[in-house]
Order: structure tokens, then C-alpha cells, then sequence
């Protein structure tokens, strides 16, 4: 932050990529291939850790209640784990499984309409 | 700023992930050791001078206890500001919630602002810090 | 003449994409960005959402369909196009 307590962004965006990968790894996912995406949804994370003081994610909506909205902080998979391992990505599509190599392809399903096998 | 390096402590006293707490002329600074590498930072934090060496220490990074800002101990920049404190559902009683919406209204006000780091030397197995 | 809803977040990329959809097939349709509403009108949506058993963004609704996520194929379908 400069003196005037703002964040520099990408200096924000390189902790919260360090932290986030030491977590979402051993959980069998990685940051999405999409360099473009990554940057952008991490850049609405240091957005909305500016304004609630906590980076949730950037596609889901806060609650304003603490149980529902922790639901949402970055990274989210743990609360959405069956979910987010049927569609091979997190809903923000910041994080996909470990193995995908084309995001693109990975259709925004929710949890309703994913097919069990 | 003086050329001096002052002598702190010896090398061995922070194992790597390690913070200490040093006071040196009258300066009260954090040591910490980043995989074998030695970073000083000044010990209060930028948001409300918790003691730092009490928080965190996760590579480069360094959460502090009490509302959870981040640095980066290498440049002393402030990467986060406080993390918002739950206190649950349940009304409190008049007073005391008078008194949490009062130092709520303050600390909306409190920036966090990088902090200051020193130079460090490593020599004859010590730890010197320029101040 | 199609009825269009759209409930998105200011800061969602798929919300963009799915804004974009609609314009680029020139279809005129309401977007309210829920991130950046009132509290009122933000409570509403979240009822809305809790009673579809949803949580998430773009939430998209042609006439009486609710389409979640962004799924232009759906789109299409649901506008005949």
C-alpha cells in the first residue's frame, strides 16, 4: 500500500496467488490455464477484499450473513466439493482441475443440472 | 540514515519461518528468516501497532494477529487491511454495543500503512541490522 | 415480444459474457447488478435465488425459464434462435 493505505493491486494479486495455490493444489485443482481470466477474477478479488475486507468470490453473492458468506471466500472448493469436482472448475472458473488443459470447454453448470453418472 | 550495522542476535536463534522480536537504540524491530534469508521489519503493525512477531510468517508474508493485515516483510508493503471481526447475532447489552458501534465507527477511519523495514547482514554467524 | 431478467455481479466476467450475448443478438433485456443495489432490492434477489434453490450468478430468466450460469446454447433455445 502507499502511505494513503491504498492497495497496489498486482502487488495483492501476487500474495493472494501464492496463497491460494498452496490450498487449492492438494485439493486436486490448479489455476485455470487462461492467464486473462486468472488476472481478471484476481484482480475483482482484491476489488472486493478492498471493500468487505475479505476476498470472496467474484460470481456468487454475499448474503450479508457471516455462516452463508464464508461459504464464498476464495478459495471456495471445500464448500462446493462434489459440485466443483463434477464440472472440473470452481463456478468463478479462477480454478479447474488439475488436469484440464482447454477451460473453455468446461461449461458453467449448476449443481441441479450436472449429470451423475 | 547511519551506516552502521548494529549487531542483533546470533543467526541460529530464528529457524527458518521464524520471527523474533528485538529492541536495538531504542527501535523496536522484528527479525524475521525466509528460508535461511534474514529480513528485519519494524515490529508495530501498520494498522494498529499489534506486535507483529505474535501473527504469522508464511513465506514472504506475515499476518498479524490481531485483525489479520498482510505485508511483504522483503519491501514492508501493507497487501491487505483488517480482516472485518464477526460478533455474532446476539444483541449485546446497551453499553457494551454502544461501545462496539462507537470503535467501529473509528476504526473505519484507521488506514493500514506499509511499514518500515532495515538492512540486514549476516556476519560471523550474527545477525546485524542497519539502523 | 420475449421477457428478459438478468441478475448479475459487477465483478462476474461470465455476467459480462452473458450481457454481451443479448447485445450482440441485439435482444433488449433488464440487467440488475446485484453487488451494486440497494439493500431492499438486494434482499429480494436473495429471496428470489433462495426460493430457486440458487446460489449463484448470471441468473438468467427468458419469460418463465431460469437459466443459471452462462449457457448461451440455452439461450438460443429458450428465444427460438
Amino acid at each position: 500500500m502507499s502511505k494513503c493505505g491504498v492497495v497496489n493491486i498486482e502487488s495483492r494479486k501476487k500474495s493472494l496467488h501464492y496463497f491460494f495455490e498452496k490450498l487449492v493444489v492438494p485439493l486436486g485443482f490448479k489455476f485455470t490455464p487462461d492467464k486473462n481470466m486468472m488476472n481478471f477474477l484476481l484482480k475483482q478479488e482484491v476489488i472486493l477484499e478492498g471493500r468487505h475486507g475479505i476476498p470472496f468470490c467474484p460470481c456468487q453473492p454475499l448474503r450479508h450473513d457471516r455462516a452463508r458468506d464464508m461459504q464464498i471466500v476464495c478459495p471456495c472448493i471445500p464448500f462446493h466439493r462434489k459440485h466443483f469436482d463434477d464440472i472440473k472448475r470452481c463456478w468463478c472458473g479462477l480454478f479447474v482441475h488439475k488436469d484440464v488443459l482447454d477451460p473453455d470447454k468446461l461449461p458453467q453448470l449448476p449443481p441441479k443440472e450436472v449429470n451423475n453418472e | 540514515m547511519s551506516e552502521r550495522f548494529i549487531r542483533a542476535i546470533s543467526a541460529n536463534e530464528i529457524a527458518p519461518g521464524g520471527m523474533k522480536a528485538v529492541e536495538l537504540n531504542g527501535s523496536e524491530i522484528v527479525i524475521c528468516n525466509c528460508s535461511g534469508k534474514y529480513y528485519a521489519i519494524q515490529r508495530r503493525c501498520g494498522h494498529m501497532n499489534a506486535p507483529l512477531e505474535m501473527g504469522t510468517l508464511d513465506g514472504i508474508y506475515l499476518t498479524c494477529p490481531m485483525h489479520c493485515a498482510q505485508f511483504d516483510i522483503t519491501n514492508g508493503e501493507a497487501l491487505s487491511g483488517p480482516v472485518p471481526s464477526d460478533i455474532g447475532h446476539e444483541i449485546p447489552p446497551p453499553l457494551l454495543g454502544k461501545y462496539l458501534q462507537n470503535i467501529g465507527i473509528l476504526m473505519k477511519q484507521v488506514r493500514t500503512e506499509s511499514i518500515r523495514t532495515y538492512e540486514t547482514k549476516l556476519k560471523d554467524g550474527w545477525i546485524q541490522i542497519r539502523l | 415480444m420475449n421477457k428478459i431478467i438478468v441478475y448479475t455481479l459487477s465483478t462476474c466476467p461470465w455476467c459480462r459474457k452473458t450481457k454481451n450475448f443479448f447485445n450482440e443478438h441485439k435482444i433488449s433485456f433488464t440487467y440488475i447488478d446485484y453487488d451494486m443495489s440497494d439493500e431492499p432490492t438486494q434482499r429480494r434477489i436473495s429471496q428470489e435465488l433462495d426460493a430457486a434453490g440458487v446460489n449463484s450468478f448470471p441468473y438468467v430468466k427468458i419469460n418463465n425459464e431460469v437459466i443459471v450460469g452462462y449457457q448461451p446454447e440455452r439461450y438460443s433455445k429458450a428465444l427460438g434462435i
